[in-house]
């Protein structure tokens, strides 16, 4: 319709409009629409902003419109990015104020390529690139600017927890009234009207962005990673939280600011220590593979934990407590704890050992503890551990977490699991990310990551209280860190290597070891321990060949299992 | 809860019971009263609730030292139990804070979610309900020695329920 007034010559339509009573010029109607449409991206967002300005003369609709989008060139800084402030990620990226230019959503509505528009923005971006953004899936279901459509804002139907009522009327108002605030006054400081499309452009334009990356295309890049933060910012909840992550990783990859690789150890156990108390993850993986050692020490008097992964010791009290309880009485239980090298020289490892002794000591189990410190499990050798043979001892390997950051050096898999089979243990316990994010392409390993935490987030918030605690708020933190670490990290750097239960399967089948299933026990200890979390139904244990899976709604998120060595001939 | 034949007074049991004996004596009609026997006292609170069983406690001074004790805990704890319990889990219990207390921080909100659960059934309350509040119970405990003020590994447990 739009090329048919154009064609038709505008002297005519022009004279239209002022019969009207408007004061616009049909060759800037496109334009007009365009800002409109920003326009109303945005005051969903902040209603509020338009509260105090005095509008002269809504019937010049250019002006009008110019005057209102001005404005958002200084937006308070509730609507953007909240989740910036306070964290504590070491890597600049974009900072707050990259935010605050105008919207280059008119590009992609365009008939054609066209310069943003630079009167607003405070840099000027050429796009002298071929890339037509029209490609995007999303951009293709993107309505003409005529149709009103596109303003009308519906309920979101994902299982998200906050739904934001509509708040734009779906029929086109006429300039004066929508400056006079027919928009509802919200009960929340930050009203975000959740638009599914939004949603579906958020996640093509985060594609689009891996995209130009990975094919180097940077200038492309830096436009698409701006134009999630904006995006980003209309959403809420967990869609928000992993665009915003996401946008900052591609941002790290895309400056070349590659984060430094952990840090200070005692911050990322922080971390973990919060991520454990808000979430069932780490107590599903603590309490199946305890299941699954208490079930091979069952005859044994003597047992032996090698816990490739300290941290803080949360898993072995429980431990400690069941062989308590063992029928026959307690073994003597020793504990081998491996860690990384803290700041300041504070032997962490240490002061875990001696509260577990405590508690054994409080519940009558003879314990010894013993802790090693170093960077990398391949540079355990087994003749350090002290490991008796297996007819005085039952020994037990348990990593949780730790197997996939070896995959970042070559050979460093290799060597662990065959210092693991000359341990002798009677049963090997292994949780580990159900994922792929060890992929060759950059684009395979950022669509399945983007899956992964999009569930994980989704769980969070499942279980989450308003307003969010300050676990919380560590858990994403903990969770953001590894989203960084897979997208911008690469070589020896990028240690969140995760990979699916059936690539471990190949890879310790082929070792040398064959699975031990795990009992029913586990299955229901399981079951039960998830049914008391809050939220409790959205998570689900699955049983796949003798190992479980726990997973949100249909998404399998981490995965135990056990491994024995494989009988020989000659033993 | 069980209504017995007592009145309540902030006075002592003893002088009340004289009192009562007073009275008796008069009317020469003997009446039961509770806190002469103890020991059927106890098999009465043995049937209460938990929270019944801490209102039972505010009575009187008797009733709040036979409250108080463990025993009466460790039944409620074990009361949905089909299998009496092991002789071991008792003084690892204590060691760890008692009875009371794993009722109230483990046993008591474990029951009532796994009550609003539709997923798992009521037959399943049997041994693992007691091993997975044993083994919350030892983490709890550890981690309140870890030293963190805000122990916090058993708060989603006190978190509702999105029913």
């Amino acid at each position: 319709m739009w090329e048919e007034e154009r064609d038709a010559g505008t002297g005519v339509d022009d004279e239209l409009l002022a019969v009207l009573g408007y004061k616009v010029k049909s060759s800037e109607m496109e334009d007009v629409a365009d800002k409109l449409e920003q326009l109303g991206m945005f005051m969903d967002a902040a209603p509020n902003i338009f509260c105090d300005t005095v509008h002269y003369n809504p019937s010049d609709l250019y002006g009008w419109v110019q005057s209102m989008l001005s404005e958002l060139n200084n937006p308070p800084n509730t609507i953007l990015d909240p989740m910036l402030q306070g964290q504590q990620i070491d890597d600049p990226l974009l900072a707050p104020a990259e935010f605050s230019s105008v919207p280059t959503l008119g590009f992609l509505n365009s008939h054609k390529q066209r310069q943003i528009d630079t009167t607003y923005s405070s840099r000027i971006y050429n796009d002298d690139s071929e890339y037509d953004l029209r490609a995007i899936p999303g951009s293709a279901a993107y309505p003409q600017t005529q149709d009103r459509e596109s303003n009308r804002k519906r309920l979101k139907t994902s299982s998200r927890s906050n739904s934001a009522p509509p708040l734009l009327p779906s029929s086109p108002q006429p300039a004066g009234d929508a400056a006079a605030g027919t928009v509802s006054e919200p009960s929340r400081p930050i009203v975000l009207a959740d638009s599914q499309e939004t949603g579906v452009r958020l996640v093509h334009t985060l594609m689009a962005c891996a995209e130009a990356v990975q094919q180097e295309n940077l200038k492309l890049a830096d436009a698409l990673v701006k134009q999630v933060g904006l995006l980003a910012a209309s959403q809420a909840g967990a869609m928000k939280k992993v665009a915003t992550y996401f946008a900052q990783a591609l941002g790290s990859r895309i400056y070349r600011i590659y984060p430094q690789d952990c840090l200070d150890a005692s911050y990322s156990d922080m971390l973990q220590m919060h991520f454990y108390e808000t979430c069932p993850y780490l107590k599903f993986a603590h309490f199946t593979a305890n299941q699954a050692i208490l079930e091979a020490f069952a005859t044994a008097s003597r047992v032996h934990v090698i816990d490739f992964g300290l941290k803080q010791g949360m898993q072995w009290p429980a431990l400690i407590q069941a062989l308590a309880l063992k029928p026959g009485g307690p073994p003597a239980f020793r504990l081998t704890g491996i860690g990384p090298p803290q700041p300041d020289n504070k032997d962490a490892l240490q002061q875990v050992g001696c509260k577990l002794a405590e508690l054994a000591e409080r519940i009558g189990v003879e314990f010894q503890f013993r802790g090693f410190v170093t960077n990398s499990l391949a540079d355990i050798d087994p003749s350090m551990l002290d490991i008796l043979p297996p007819e005085e001892e039952a020994v037990a390997v348990n990593s949780v977490f730790e197997l996939h950051p070896l995959l970042a050096r070559p050979g460093a898999i290799d060597k662990v699991l065959s210092s693991i089979k000359a341990m002798k243990p009677k049963i090997v316990a292994v949780v580990e990310q159900e994922a792929n994010h060890n992929g060759p392409v950059f684009m395979d390993r950022f669509t399945e990551a983007l899956h992964y935490y999009s569930s994980l987030f989704d769980s969070l918030e499942g279980s989450a209280l308003v307003p969010p605690t300050q676990d919380l708020m560590f858990s994403e933190e903990y969770l953001g860190r590894q989203i960084c670490n897979v997208v911008a990290s690469e070589g020896t750097d990028r240690v969140e290597r995760h990979e699916t239960l059936t690539q471990w399967r190949t890879r310790m089948g082929s070792s040398g070891f064959e699975p031990v299933h795990l009992g029913s026990n586990a299955f229901k200890q399981a079951s039960m321990l998830l049914a008391l979390f809050a939220g409790g139904d959205g998570y689900r244990v699955d049983e796949n060949n003798g190992c479980l899976m726990l997973g949100w709604h249909t998404r399998p998120l981490i995965a135990t299992s056990a491994w024995q060595l494989i009988a020989t001939d000659s033993s | 809860m069980i209504m017995v034949g007592h009145r309540p007074r902030p006075s002592p049991p003893h002088e009340a019971m004289q009192q009562k004996k007073a009275e008796d004596t008069d009317q020469k009609r003997p009446k039961f009263f509770i806190n002469d026997h103890v020991d059927i006292l106890i098999e009465i609170l043995k049937h209460l609730d938990g929270p019944s069983l801490c209102v039972a406690s505010c009575v009187c001074r008797l009733w709040c030292t036979i409250a108080r004790n463990d025993s009466l805990w460790e039944h409620l704890c074990f009361r949905h139990v089909s299998s009496p319990a092991p002789s071991t889990v008792r003084p690892v219990v204590v060691a760890l804070g008692g009875y009371k207390r794993l009722y109230m921080v483990c046993v008591r909100p474990v029951l009532s979610r796994l009550g609003h659960s539709d997923r798992v059934r009521r037959r399943v309350w049997t041994r693992e309900v007691v091993q997975l509040s044993l083994s919350l119970f030892c983490v709890d405990y550890y981690e309140r020695r870890l030293g963190d003020a805000s122990a916090s590994s058993l708060m989603f447990l006190c978190k509702p329920v999105n029913v």
